[in-house]
């Protein structure tokens, strides 16, 4: 390289800001009076049009609270310095060459900051995700407290609804779905021979808004006037006469579904352009098919559950009558937008984890993928068909009957695609030389739980069951074996296994194992019964119970606290493997994908030169196989995009 | 870390291969505009649960006693579809290097883009009904109000690109802002047309 490069060493900080910079350089201090305006903002606007239209009361809580939270999230984003190269563009002046400076971190600190280095991102990803799923966690041991014993005892039957509401909320949009995000983002570009996401800048500001939704969401729980009951999903009418705290609801959907968009948009992107030569689609580790496939998922179905927060908000702050019955709304509506995203969204919360045990299952094995083009195949399947199914969560809500049987048919072809990748892991182990590393391990017990949770939902997709387990500790035990046995196992196997390579070093292997069977002894004895009471007529979203149930649930409380603890022992051993742990080679698991061929943690801008795929990603056992060499000739891009093109 | 590796590392990043031959940018814009297509997809689908399926507040569309102005907002149209082909000219101008053609171009799809949406207030201002006057009334604002986000949004970009090409930052070569911001103002523009026909005529 020239001597041009040189002038702005990546290594080297950018120069602290000095006098009154401090207060105007992206950060903290500027957040601390840039929110404030934005948030006069907020509060001036509304008042202010209210007042020129004459319009009474000119202070209105509701449509106030609503400005606000648009504007006082966007204050906060442009005091961190979120919009400062859009701005500095949008004022007209020169484009600014990128200088790298947002690029890695070199302390802790670096990590409060906009940066735009995805392994970073990764890693803001994955500890505020955890953080919320422990938020969640407490919640849920709250409300397990409360269901110890029939009757009430510590909450009334709102504040246990606010708990479940935002327990599911939180879980699902600022844990499962974020968690895969950050676990793509740091993988993806390096399996693909990337040195970044294609766009770094929107990478950033799209892991921003993640942390705000959840604080939306929680301190909505704390609303003056009550928080939101109405269940994660938020059914129209009851959701559009919540009190207020069913704002802030709405609006951190909005947020974390925003996020959620930004990045789909970016991992598609940098799957479809930055890929190394030699690495075709058919050569893609099933992670990035799977993250591919969840991309396309997202970007399509996430801006329906958009449209319904935007719906019910309306009918709350506008007086709108999208679904108000009294002014020709029809209810109903309402549930077949929103499940029209939402059920799209437990493949996106379940195929990143498909993609993730694939990549853990070949490795450990020692074994190719059984059926790799099939298993990505699968994936597109799912994709499609996920779109068809809809209207099976709705059997009981008096839709047209000529829906029932079709989604229920189409419901349980969903299973083939599944059944397809669950033989092909089994057929990937058959004869293998497996290692039980902790990974394998929550792979393991991801594919016996994730059975047991398909087994049921091909029971609930059938109308005749569905209307008799309909609402009842049925469905919450279906949702937890595909969701905590599904998706949180498949987390806790990515997070392991790549926690040598985001860090730097090897985690306790027998705290993790320890970790694993805790969670997994925990996981069935909370939720297996669960199936039992369901059946037996326990309905769920209730504080009270009949006392035959009495017994079981309070097996099931104390079974739940155990579940708890065991994430105790996960988190001790991150915190101190992190600290103290052994050095991790660069590719402790001896795999083939490109991740594993740099060193741990990674190179600051992934791969000192251009890896050339050769062969397919996992080639384990068959002699002479390569993935990918380093240092061959490189062929010429097919098109370089210099930078700062306007 | 190698020693060889660190040493690199002070070279900044390896130059980028890119395996597509379409530019990330304009993916990315097409990618952003069929997530936008759902959006409004969601609002057409409210549209089709109140009329089709529950048929408005008692049988009719619209209700007794609203009326919509389908020949203002039928103008209206007629501008926005033109500000399409200016800012089409836009664009094929600077790609020819003809700078005159795209600063006018910019600045006619503009004042089209604010005409539109100055026209559209003023009509929100005497429509005679509100938001909160039945299911017809909640889509009409819905639908109208979504686009008329878009087309401030829209309008914001133009802007800028106006003042850019006014600074001279284009070049045959080098007018990805020009682009991107015209692909999306003529997904604008052709999701009013949807709009208009839906909400006005049907």
């Amino acid at each position: 390289m020239t001597d041009v490069a040189h002038a702005h060493d990546p290594h080297a900080a950018p120069p602290a800001p000095t006098g009154w910079h401090r207060l105007t350089a992206p950060g903290w201090l500027r957040i601390m009076w840039v929110t404030p305006i934005f948030f006069g903002i907020g509060l001036g606007l509304p008042v202010l049009l209210r007042y020129l239209a004459g319009w009474d009361p000119v202070w209105k809580g509701s449509v106030l609270v609503t400005v606000e939270l648009v504007t006082t999230p966007i204050g906060f984003l442009v005091g961190l310095g979120g919009f400062d190269y859009w701005a500095y563009y949008a004022s007209g002046r020169p484009t600014r060459v990128e200088d790298h400076s947002g690029h890695g971190a070199r302390s802790w600190r670096d990590y409060f900051r906009i940066n735009t280095d995805h392994k970073v991102i990764g890693i803001q990803y994955l500890v505020t995700t955890i953080f919320f799923f422990c938020v969640g966690g407490l919640f849920a041991l709250l409300f397990r407290a409360e269901l110890a014993q029939p009757g009430d005892q510590f909450f009334n039957p709102q504040t246990y609804n606010v708990l479940v509401s935002n327990h599911a909320a939180l879980m699902i949009f600022l844990f499962v779905i974020p968690a895969f995000a950050g676990l793509g983002n740091y993988v993806i570009p390096l399996m693909i021979g990337a040195g970044d996401m294609a766009f770094p800048r929107l990478n950033a500001l799209s892991f921003w808004l993640l942390p705000m939704a959840g604080l939306i969401l929680i301190v909505g729980m704390v609303t003056p006037g009550g928080g939101p009951s109405a269940g994660w999903t938020c059914y129209a009418p009851l959701c559009s006469h919540q009190p207020l705290g069913q704002v802030f609801f709405n609006m951190g959907v909005q947020w974390a579904g925003a996020s959620s968009i930004m990045t789909a948009l970016n991992f598609l992107v940098t799957i479809i352009t930055m890929r190394a030569p030699g690495m075709t689609f058919w050569r893609l580790p099933l992670l990035v098919w799977a993250n591919f496939t969840t991309s396309l998922l997202v970007v399509i179905a996430t801006p329906f559950i958009a449209g319904s927060q935007f719906f019910v908000m309306f009918d709350r702050v506008l007086h709108t009558n999208f679904f108000e019955p009294a002014g020709g709304g029809y209810v109903l509506g309402y549930q077949h937008i929103f499940w029209f995203y939402s059920h799209p969204a437990v493949y996106i919360m379940m195929l990143p984890g498909f993609g993730i045990i694939s990549e853990v299952v070949a490795v450990m094995s020692r074994k190719p993928i059984f059926g790799y083009r099939l298993m990505a195949l699968s994936l597109m399947a799912i994709l499609v068909l996920g779109f068809s199914v809809w209207a099976h969560h709705m059997f009981v809500a008096g839709m047209a009957g000529w829906l029932r049987v079709p989604m229920m048919v189409t419901s349980m072809v969903i299973a083939v695609p599944t059944g397809i990748k669950i033989f092909s892991w089994l057929a990937t182990m058959w004869n293998g030389r497996i290692r039980f590393t902790t990974p394998m391990l929550f792979a393991l017990g991801f594919l016996s739980m994730f059975v047991i949770g398909g087994l049921s939902g091909i029971y609930l997709a059938s109308v005749p069951i569905d209307i008799h387990a309909s609402d009842t500790y049925f469905i919450v035990a279906h949702i937890h074996y595909v969701l905590f046995g599904g998706s949180v196992f498949t987390i806790f196997a990515g997070i392991y296994y790549w926690f040598p390579k985001m860090t730097g070093r090897m985690y306790s292997e027998r705290l993790g194992q320890l970790h694993f069977w805790l969670t997994f002894i925990g996981f069935n004895l909370t939720f297996f019964p669960m199936h039992y009471i369901g059946l037996q007529g326990m309905p769920r979203r209730v504080a009270d119970y009949a006392h035959r149930f009495a017994d079981i649930n309070l097996f099931i409380s104390i079974a739940s606290f155990g579940l708890g603890a065991s994430t105790l022992v996960f988190l001790y051993n991150m915190v101190n493997s992190w600290a103290h742990g052994p050095r991790a080679p660069g590719n402790p698991w001896r795999a083939l994908t490109l991740e594993w061929q740099v060193s741990s943690p990674p190179p600051i801008f992934n791969f000192d030169e251009l890896p050339q795929v050769v062969g397919h990603p996992y080639e384990y056992g068959v002699p002479g196989a390569r993935h990918a060499i380093f240092g061959a000739p490189q062929p010429t891009p097919v098109q370089s995009e210099p930078a700062g093109a306007d | 870390m190698t020693a060889a590796a660190e040493a690199h590392d002070h070279h900044g990043p390896p130059p980028i291969h890119y395996s597509s031959r379409v530019s990330p940018s304009v993916l990315g814009m097409f990618l952003f505009i069929a997530s936008e297509i759902m959006l409004f997809g969601s609002f057409f689908t409210v549209y089709f649960f109140d009329r089709v399926v529950n048929h408005g507040v008692n049988g009719t569309w619209p209700p007794d006693g609203f009326h919509r102005p389908a020949f203002v907002a039928g103008v209206n149209t007629a501008i926005l579809v033109t500000s399409s082909f200016t800012m089409h000219w836009a664009d094929t101008s600077i790609k020819k290097g003809n700078r005159k053609g795209l600063c006018a171009g910019m600045v006619l799809t503009f004042l089209l883009g604010l005409t539109f949406l100055l026209t559209q207030v003023i009509e929100y201002h005497r429509i005679g009904f509100n938001t909160s006057d039945t299911s017809f009334a909640a889509t009409f604002f819905g639908l109208t109000g979504l686009h008329g986000v878009h087309v401030f949004i829209g309008l914001t970009i133009l802007g800028v690109m106006t003042v850019r090409a006014f600074r001279g930052h284009f070049s045959p070569e080098h007018h990805h802002g020009i682009e991107i911001g015209g692909i999306y103002w003529h997904f604008v523009d052709v999701m009013w047309i949807v709009v208009y026909v839906t909400v006005y005529l049907l």
